[in-house]
């Protein structure tokens, strides 16, 4: 199949589809991770939507075209040292040099480790520039803290599930509605934890890693392997 | 040492930078990010278990991440990218994991981690036509939150793709720590 037919069929499916037409884009290498969890949750609420896959290897150009061919677009993707990982920009740096977009709806999700907001925001502030840039319409983001402990299972794990869950919930209408989602939302749901609590948690997730390299029969003490 | 890792693919200011620090007598090592092969993390975890510092991806990162651990100084040189760094030098940044402290500590009321060689300096340089206001605080940001999360210091500086010279002459000033 060819690129014009490819793009035939999908314009095609925008009549019949409206506004079910929802690209979700899982930015993750890991197919069963919180990014993927994230995304099903949003089809399982708001009824549909593709869920695609970046490829690891090789062009990222279809991806790229069905990102043209959405009315919506859902990515969500983990947050490696500060903001999303290297495949998602080089999608992004593709899509913006193919161009073509014309006003579709972008939201972003980014998942880290650290319970703070700032640790992980900067790849929101991406997909704003890149939306800016590309003709697409920014509808907002959702930044989840302590994500990476969950590793997949639902929100309904989370540390701090209570806030969460239903944040994350509004979100997932904001999408539905088509409107643009605030900051407030995670914001509100995502209180820094204090001084005592921050300070057992160091403790805690350090025990864990220690014993795990220990497990593996490694020192963490070790010299730099290179 | 000095390690520089730019992309050079629109332009080369990662090379300008190298000259500038060779002649003041800088050793440096340059790779450029958008020539050698690096692949994208896999997220697979082996070098915080099971191969614990060590990537088990056999690419030129093998070649790269011996550098950083014995440098004084690391640079990035990027276009800004969306108000960050390109894909070439996010390849290299994303694959860096095995050679931080998997630990936790806490700084300034806050969880962080850290590199396992603390007294690097971390310098980021993003570069483009007419960056917008929200790009350069953007880019300056995602160096910010870097030294946070690796607990080191360093600068971030941002150029106009018609500056001179004279302007990385400052910047290598700006970076030598002799």
């Amino acid at each position: 199949m060819n690129k014009s037919e490819i793009l035939h069929m999908s314009n095609n499916k925008t009549d019949t589809m409206n506004n079910s037409n929802i690209l979700l884009l899982c930015a993750s290498p890991r197919r069963k991770g919180t990014s993927a969890m994230l995304l099903e949750r949003i089809r399982s609420v708001a009824d549909g939507g593709e869920l695609l896959f970046l490829p690891q290897k090789g062009s990222l150009d279809e991806i790229a075209q069905a990102m043209q061919n959405a009315q919506t677009i859902v990515i969500s993707g983990p947050c490696y040292i500060n903001t999303y990982p290297a495949r998602l920009i080089e999608l992004l740096e593709r899509a913006s040099s193919i161009g073509g977009f014309s006003n579709q709806k972008l939201y972003g999700i980014i998942n880290g480790g650290m319970p703070y907001i700032h640790t992980h925001r900067h790849g929101l502030t991406s997909l704003q520039l890149f939306a800016e840039q590309n003709s697409l319409s920014w509808q907002g983001g959702f930044v989840l803290g302590v994500g990476a402990m969950l590793d997949g299972q639902p929100l309904e794990k989370h540390i701090r599930r209570k806030k969460i869950a239903p944040a994350f919930d509004l979100f997932i209408q904001h999408i539905k509605k088509g409107t643009s989602a605030p900051d407030s939302l995670y914001e509100q749901a995502q209180v820094p934890p204090g001084k005592i609590v921050t300070y057992l948690f160091s403790k805690l997730l350090t025990v864990m890693v220690e014993k795990r390299i220990k497990n593996h029969g490694c020192d963490v003490n070790e010299p730099n392997w290179y | 040492m000095t390690v520089i890792i730019s992309d050079e693919s629109k332009e080369r200011w990662g090379s300008a930078l190298e000259k500038e620090l060779l002649q003041s007598g800088t050793q440096v090592v340059h790779f450029i990010a958008n020539a050698i092969n690096v692949e994208p993390c896999t997220s697979c975890g082996s070098c915080g278990g099971k191969t614990f510092g060590r990537c088990v991806i056999q690419d030129d990162m093998q070649t790269v991440l011996p550098k950083i651990v014995t440098c004084r100084a690391l640079v990035l040189v990027s276009p800004a990218v969306f108000g960050g760094v390109s894909r070439h030098i996010k390849k290299v940044m994303d694959r860096m994991m095995p050679i931080a402290d998997p630990r936790y500590r806490v700084s300034d009321g806050e969880m962080i981690k850290g590199m396992r060689n603390q007294k690097i300096l971390y310098h980021m340089i993003g570069f483009g036509d007419k960056l917008s206001e929200a790009e350069r605080t953007a880019f300056i940001s995602l160096h910010k939150e870097n030294c946070i999360i690796m607990n080191v210091k360093g600068r971030a500086f941002i150029l106009d793709s018609n500056s001179k010279t004279d302007a990385i002459k400052k910047i290598a000033n700006e970076v030598s720590y002799e």
